[in-house]
């Protein structure tokens, strides 16, 4: 895909648009990563504190990258989930609702296990996979069998899910308080809770399926040209159900990891999850038409937006502010990402 | 599984008795304009329909509100299923026509308690309320020129809570604990709420009192346990031990401050609002300070019967003093010491109240600014 544009721009050298499009993610992450330590400094500068650029900063810390990392694992999760889908070209709106069922489950589960790792109650760790796998594979199905655009398709799932989750739970919060399963948060290696390490973990394990298997491949073939791969003899309808599934597997992860954060499931536990992955896959340059991009995209679209969260707030700005910062940003991404010559009308 | 089936059951009879209301309503309201407007009376009925309208059952407030108004038409010796629901989802266009449409229905045999979504959309209800001679009784939302008592008996009651006082004894109850110095940090509901706001009020207030305690940063956590966490998480980066108290708009929120001190293996007084059952639980084992109850389950029950016991003749509104017309709801403190004995008393065995006992919880005539 890329080295087509590429022969369009003769240029060629150092600074081809597309190397720019590439790391033009991790330069945002760098430069916010740069950006924030500098208001710290100016605050303090200001105030006529002393104040050593970077080494001062409460943000630069490895106490601060822990508690991004705290809150980014659960969303870089799900928006890995969602990039696969993304990278086929279609969309996947029912994380929140699978999110929200796949905690419930695994709470009642686990719970009603026993209440404790140390016992059978580990198996309601799978049972959670296995039903964010059910509900990806219902709504991949849904989407191919009944040729419903996947948006509306998943969108509507979503909203089955977040009403079953209600029904199981009648609104009530489930609480899961034991020490072995909360070790995910209290327990630190390196400074970082374990629950950083089994993303980083299932991070790899995307990247493995992505780049080194069959259906990674398939994802590329299948976003870069659909007729073609279909001409090709792919089973282009079998690849999509696949591809939903295995994002209902990592939405499930991202469930237990944000069950682990809190200790809580609830219907509500999937609020939100939506706008941070989409945003984060999309910040990260996997571009929305399908075929480019990939998990380690996300992971940098994931942190930029875990970033400019925990930044904002040391640096003393309101919430509402953040979420205008990350609308414009989402638009800039887009827009860099876009080759405009190469699409000739927007639906 | 059978709680699943009730639910199913439930919201089936629901919806259901809503459609025909519904449709009733069209053909009902048809019929009525032939023969011009009702005549404005305030008759009494023997048994009218007695209705609850709400946002919807997903948040566990409004869950104990109607099971408040269940309790009490189970007290009339009734199935809970002869309350009909009328849910908006937060449109306030949708209350007032699913209003109507029931007025039509039941030709304004109505004992109605409502929460009208929002402010201003509480005069037209009141207002097609009493013209087709129905009885309503208000929860939390009406504008500040609304009065029951200009409405003769049809307009029975308003409850409403002001949350700036109890927020600011529970403020109080922080700052005396951080020995009256240091820096505080609060975490807000959604920043346009008037509860959120007036929470975050009654900090302030009490703050006035504690010349040496800061108040480091506010921020909105929108209700939202993993949001506050996050923010929570965001404070300790900036503030980190200038932080010795923590001020929470509700307990949602204290659940997620409470995780992002334990991740930081930190330990500092919080302070909640709501009294919810695993609140009080925490309270009970000290981790947090304070919350308060406002015994929602009583405000829902004793909203229905007011429009109820007006709708049937037991008491006549307009004889009835102001402050009987509008009035706060109750509010309950938790501390540490009574949370055992209040967890017993309110949440383990939700207690059977009179419900014509109809302000004796209740605390004191609505003051506007």
């Amino acid at each position: 895909m890329t080295d087509i544009s590429a022969q369009t721009e003769p240029l060629g050298g150092l600074l081809t648009r597309d190397r720019i499009v590439k790391w033009a993610p991790v330069l945002v992450l760098v430069a916010l990563v740069l950006l924030f330590p500098f208001f710290e400094f100016l605050e303090d500068l200001l105030e006529g504190k002393d104040h050593f650029y970077l080494l001062d900063s409460r943000f630069f810390s490895i106490r601060n990258a822990a508690r991004i990392g705290i809150a980014a694992a659960p969303a870089l999760m799900v928006a890995v989930g969602v990039t696969f889908i993304i990278i086929m070209g279609s969309i996947d709106l029912s994380m929140e609702g699978t999110i929200s069922v796949c905690a419930v489950l695994f709470a009642f589960a686990f719970l009603g296990w026993g209440g404790t790792l140390a016992s059978w109650a580990w198996l309601a760790i799978p049972t959670a996979l296995l039903v964010g796998a059910l509900l990806g594979f219902v709504n991949g199905l849904i989407h191919v069998r009944l040729k419903i655009p996947s948006f509306m398709a998943s969108l509507a799932m979503g909203f089955v899910g977040t009403g079953f989750a209600l029904v199981l739970t009648g609104g009530d919060r489930l609480r899961v308080e034991d020490e072995l399963f909360r070790s995910l948060l209290t327990v630190r290696w390196l400074n970082f809770p374990i629950m950083c390490y089994v993303a980083l973990a299932f991070l790899l394990l995307a990247w493995f399926i992505q780049s080194h298997t069959a259906l990674g491949r398939n994802f590329y073939a299948v976003g870069g040209g659909e007729q073609l791969a279909q001409s090709s003899g792919l089973n282009v309808a079998r690849v999509r159900v696949m591809g939903f599934t295995l994002a209902g597997i990592f939405f499930a992860v991202g469930a237990l990891l944000a069950v682990g954060r809190i200790g809580i499931a609830e219907t509500a536990t999937g609020n939100n999850f939506m706008f941070v992955s989409i945003t984060a896959v999309v910040v990260g340059g996997t571009a929305l038409w399908g075929g480019i991009g990939g998990v380690w995209n996300t992971l940098v679209g994931v942190l930029i937006v875990n970033v400019i969260n925990n930044g904002m707030v040391v640096i003393g700005l309101p919430s509402y502010v953040q979420d205008g910062v990350l609308g414009t940003l989402v638009i800039l991404a887009v827009a860099l990402s876009t080759n405009r010559k190469s699409v000739t009308f927007v639906k | 599984m059978s709680f699943i089936k009730n639910f199913i059951e439930q919201e089936t009879v629901s919806r259901r008795n809503f459609l025909l209301a519904s449709a009733y309503g069209i053909s009902g309201a048809a019929a009525m304009r032939m023969f011009g407007p009702t005549p404005v009376q305030a008759a009494t009925f023997a048994d009218p329909t007695i209705a609850w309208s709400y946002r919807n059952r997903t948040n566990p407030y409004w869950n104990e509100i109607v099971s408040g108004g269940e309790a009490f038409v189970e007290s009339l010796g009734k199935p809970k299923e002869f309350l009909t629901h009328l849910i908006n989802e937060g449109s306030s266009e949708k209350s007032l026509a699913d209003v109507k449409a029931l007025l039509a229905k039941t030709n304004g045999e109505l004992a109605l308690a409502i929460d009208t979504n929002d402010a201003p959309n509480a005069r037209p209800v009141v207002e097609a309320c009493v013209e087709a001679g129905a009885y309503v009784s208000t929860l939390w939302n009406k504008t500040d020129d609304l009065h029951p008592w200009d409405f003769g008996d049809n307009y029975v009651s308003h409850m409403s809570w002001s949350d700036e006082g109890p927020a600011e004894r529970t403020a109080r109850i922080l700052l005396d604990a951080i020995g009256g110095k240091g820096g505080v940090v609060h975490l807000g509901g959604i920043a346009s709420n008037n509860p959120a706001i007036e929470r975050l009020d009654g900090l302030k207030n009490a703050l006035k009192d504690y010349p040496d305690v800061e108040l480091l940063d506010a921020q909105p956590a929108d209700w939202d346990t993993q949001k506050a966490a996050q923010i929570m998480a965001s404070f300790i980066t900036r503030y980190g031990d200038e932080i010795t108290g923590v001020h929470c708009a509700n307990d949602t929120i204290g659940y997620g401050v409470l995780e992002a001190l334990r991740a930081e293996g930190m330990d500092i007084p919080i302070v909640t609002y709501d009294g919810n059952p695993q609140a009080v639980d925490l309270v009970a084992e000290g981790k947090i300070l304070a919350t308060v109850f406002t015994n929602p389950h009583w405000g829902g029950g004793i909203t229905a019967s007011l429009a109820y016991h007006a709708a049937v003749g037991h008491f006549k509104p307009s004889d009835e003093p102001h402050e009987h017309r509008e009035f706060y709801g109750p509010t309950i403190f938790i501390t540490p010491d009574d949370a055992r004995e209040f967890k017993a008393n309110y949440l383990d065995n939700v207690p059977t109240y009179d419900w014509q006992d109809f302000w004796g919880p209740s605390n004191g005539q609505i003051m506007y600014k």
